[in-house]
């Protein structure tokens, strides 16, 4: 059973939709204005929604004046569906509004009775038809559903003020069709054909069926609170129980809203009347008391305040809660909680740039790589992510076959070879003999060099040489004839070689290089 | 009667599997029937995986061992390939930086649950002669601190051809340590080096090397390694100790 309270504006009001609406159709507005009572007192815009709190906690808002609620159970505290009606009118009066009162059992007849009948109206389930056909079609406008006015009802409050006129009211008056009966008496079909779709929504509103369930208004709710300290506060270990004093009641509030952190600020008002705020972003939703402070102390260690805190105050972003179904028989992953303070502590450590998740890029530069946040994907902590192919991807590798060496079996599940890279490729001298290398040597410590056993190659590799000038790969330092190298500049931008795979003496295989721009040698990679 | 009595209860306690104490070795998987994943991480490398119980042993160290170009890498890749792909999350503690992610993604990683730890140590510090071992050290206390955060399938900690007299300063207490956290959890954590690190404290070392083929070249293409893969300590299967040899030979993908 739902009820609807309709508050008619008042002639000072600032014309609504609905205003609108009934001032454009002669009769039945007339008769909602005779039908009001006279102006009824100016209420304030929350006064309806507190009037529709005080009776359930399932209500919802459409605009200023008309508020939709669930009244079902309400019978056995009040009685009869018209008791109900009579008990919201009545705490209505009390605050000094006369409103109007309907109750059906759909939440869209009673929004359209609430429009159209003055006092208390009743309607026993499954009579809304019937209860609708009388009335003027006009009435119609006030309650239009449309798919624009779905897609603003997700908008700010207000903007369904801003539903578009429907021109469908001078197409029935064309039909000569003045009641809500006759348009629902009109078969559905034709209907579509005549108004596409939003001939049957204008049928099912004539009917009082719901197009959509009541969505209930959820008030706002802010996660918020700060603490004024008499005595300020240096250190962090102090700041921690302040937090935790803070975060307490937030985690308990989130707990019962079911929401948790999506992102937590923590404010310090210092005594140099500053602010220093830090905002951090969490991978999951989170409302451990623990892993927030944890997470907020670590973020303060690595940027900490310039001087001593007088104020804090903490602000939580929520997000829906995360529902998390455990299962006996997959092994356990690391909770969010747990990666979060992970990584905060990693990056304390290594700093942030040194850890996360390695990804390819889209390049045919060697070593190429990016990294991501680990645990960016929600599949990580949800459920089992799809496991990924073990066939070796195109590229220039190579597999290993195992075998038994003593009982002869075969097998033949592949394993890719791998280069273990140097990040900046290692000058080297390479000594040619009819342009294949014949020796190898470096200075670097840790790379032997000797004598080439075997090599392979070259394979001639460039790019980028649109976004820069090739030639300053690994360059460690010298000239360069053309422009002077950028001091810092890890990762040139272009890069063109020819590359050798070469087996040294020693039983090492390394990927090295020849810069051809420069002619300098380099090892790239090992291959391990 | 009381003989009797006696040989009930070693049978009652033989059928219940309570008849070993600490003194006594750990019953072998293959005692116990298939594989227990919950025991070992599969290396997916089959041979491997038969001759070592199904996999590497889970709450211990484990070690692969092995000069450049022994296959340490590629076997690497391969595990933890094996790791992601039973859904587990995978860290690799990357003490020199030198991860090839393009290898990696060959290797068929999924690389979304692999946390990438990029290490600073540096394989010529110059002057600054503590710079590694401070790195080091910030290596060891990254590793140490996902293997307090728990649930992670398989660390890795890879120090291949890090500089050796930088591990040897490391206090032998380091792996020890590490040992007793690893101990018990679901975890395999698999040292990587040039040489053995946590000697009496590593629950499995394998020892890798090129055997007597060597390194093939066919033509102008670099063939592959040829892997001499050996058991040379293992608490849990001391019998197996350098009796497993497994040859890997390689060919061109």
């Amino acid at each position: 059973m739902y009820a609807c309270l309709y508050r008619p504006p008042a002639p000072s009001d600032v014309p609504t939709p609905e205003a609108e609406s009934l001032r454009s159709r002669p009769r039945d507005s007339e008769a909602v204005w005779a039908s009001g009572g006279g102006a009824p007192r100016e209420l304030k815009k929350d006064d309806m929604v507190s009037i529709a709190r005080e009776f359930s906690p399932r209500y919802e808002r459409h605009g200023d004046h008309v508020v939709t609620l669930d009244v079902s159970g309400l019978g056995r505290l009040f009685g009869a569906p018209r008791a109900i009606g009579e008990a919201i009118a009545g705490d209505a009066a009390r605050r000094g509004a006369r409103v109007r009162v309907a109750l059906a059992g759909t939440w869209t007849a009673a929004r359209i009775l609430a429009m159209a009948r003055p006092g208390v109206t009743v309607v026993e389930r499954g009579a809304e038809a019937a209860a609708l056909a009388s009335l003027g079609i006009g009435v119609l406008a006030s309650v239009i559903v449309t798919p624009e006015a779905e897609s603003l009802r997700s908008r700010p409050r207000g903007s369904e003020a801003a539903v578009k006129k429907v021109d469908a009211f001078a197409i029935f008056r064309s039909w000569g069709i003045k009641a809500l009966g006759e348009l629902a008496a009109l078969p559905a079909s034709d209907l579509a054909a005549r108004l596409g779709r939003q001939g049957p929504v204008w049928q099912a509103l004539a009917r009082g069926e719901d197009l959509r369930p009541l969505t209930p208004d959820l008030a706002e709710e802010r996660f918020d609170g700060s603490i004024d300290l008499e005595w300020p506060i240096e250190g962090l270990e102090p700041l921690s129980f302040v937090l935790t004093r803070l975060l307490e009641p937030l985690s308990t509030q989130l707990e019962r809203r079911d929401r948790g952190a999506a992102v937590l600020h923590v404010q310090l008002g210092l005594v140099t009347d500053a602010t220093h705020a830090s905002r951090l972003e969490l991978p999951a939703p989170i409302r451990d008391v623990r892993t927030l402070r944890t997470l907020a102390l670590l973020d303060l260690e690595s940027h900490p305040p310039d001087a001593a805190i007088d104020r804090v105050t903490v602000v939580i972003e929520p997000t829906p809660g995360r529902v998390l179904q455990h299962t006996l028989f997959t092994r356990a992953t690391p909770t969010p909680e747990q990666i979060s303070t992970l990584l905060a502590r990693l990056g304390a450590l290594m700093g942030q740039d040194r850890i996360g998740a390695p990804a390819a890029v889209d390049s045919y530069r060697p070593g190429a790589f990016a990294m991501r946040a680990f645990g960016a994907t929600s599949s990580l902590f949800t459920s089992r992510g799809a496991p990924p192919p073990l066939a070796p991807a195109a590229s220039h590798s190579l597999a290993l076959e195992p075998r038994l060496s003593r009982s002869g079996e075969g097998c033949h599940s592949a394993v890719i070879s791998a280069l273990r890279r140097c990040r900046q490729p290692v000058p080297a001298r390479v000594a040619l003999d009819r342009d294949r290398p014949v020796r190898v040597t470096t200075d670097r410590r840790g790379f032997a060099g000797g004598m080439v056993v075997q090599c392979a190659g070259p394979w001639r590799t460039s790019g980028d040489w649109w976004a820069g000038r090739a030639g300053t790969a690994g360059r460690a330092g010298g000239e360069n004839p053309v422009q002077p190298v950028p001091p810092i500049q890890p990762v040139p931008p272009a890069w063109h070689r020819d590359e050798w795979d070469v087996a040294l003496g020693d039983g090492a295989v390394y990927r090295i290089f020849r810069d051809r721009d420069t002619d300098a040698w380099f090892i790239d990679a090992v291959v391990d | 009667m009381p003989a009797l009595a006696r040989a009930d209860l070693e049978t009652l306690l033989r059928a219940r599997k309570l008849d070993r104490t600490l003194t006594t070795v750990l019953p072998l998987p293959s005692d116990t029937g298939p594989h227990d994943s919950l025991a070992v991480s599969a290396t997916d490398v089959a041979p491997l995986d038969a001759r070592l119980g199904g996999g590497l042993p889970r709450g211990q160290l484990s070690e692969l061992v092995g000069p450049r170009s022994s296959g340490r890498t590629s076997l690497l890749l391969r595990m933890l390939a094996a790791a992601t792909a039973r859904g587990e999350l995978v860290a690799l503690i990357d003490v020199l930086d030198s991860f090839d992610v393009e290898s990696a993604q060959a290797a068929g990683i999924d690389l979304d649950r692999l946390l990438w730890i990029r290490g600073h140590v540096v394989m010529n510090p110059g002057f600054c002669r503590d710079l590694n071992q401070r790195a080091l050290e910030q290596a060891v206390k990254a590793l140490t601190l996902v293997l307090q955060a728990g649930n992670f399938g398989l660390v890795v900690f890879d120090a291949a051809d890090a500089p050796s007299d930088a591990i040897r300063r490391l206090p032998f207490t380091t792996w020890l340590r590490l040992q007793r956290m690893v101990e018990g959890s679901q975890t395999t954590c698999v040292l990587v080096g040039g040489e053995r690190l946590a000697r009496s404290s590593a629950g499995l070392t394998l020892q890798l090397g090129r055997d007597g083929s060597g390194i093939r070249f066919t033509g102008r293409l670099f063939d592959g390694l040829a892997v001499d893969a050996r058991v040379v300590r293992s608490r849990t299967r001391p019998q197996e100790q350098a009796d497993v040899r497994v040859s890997l030979s390689t060919t061109c993908a």
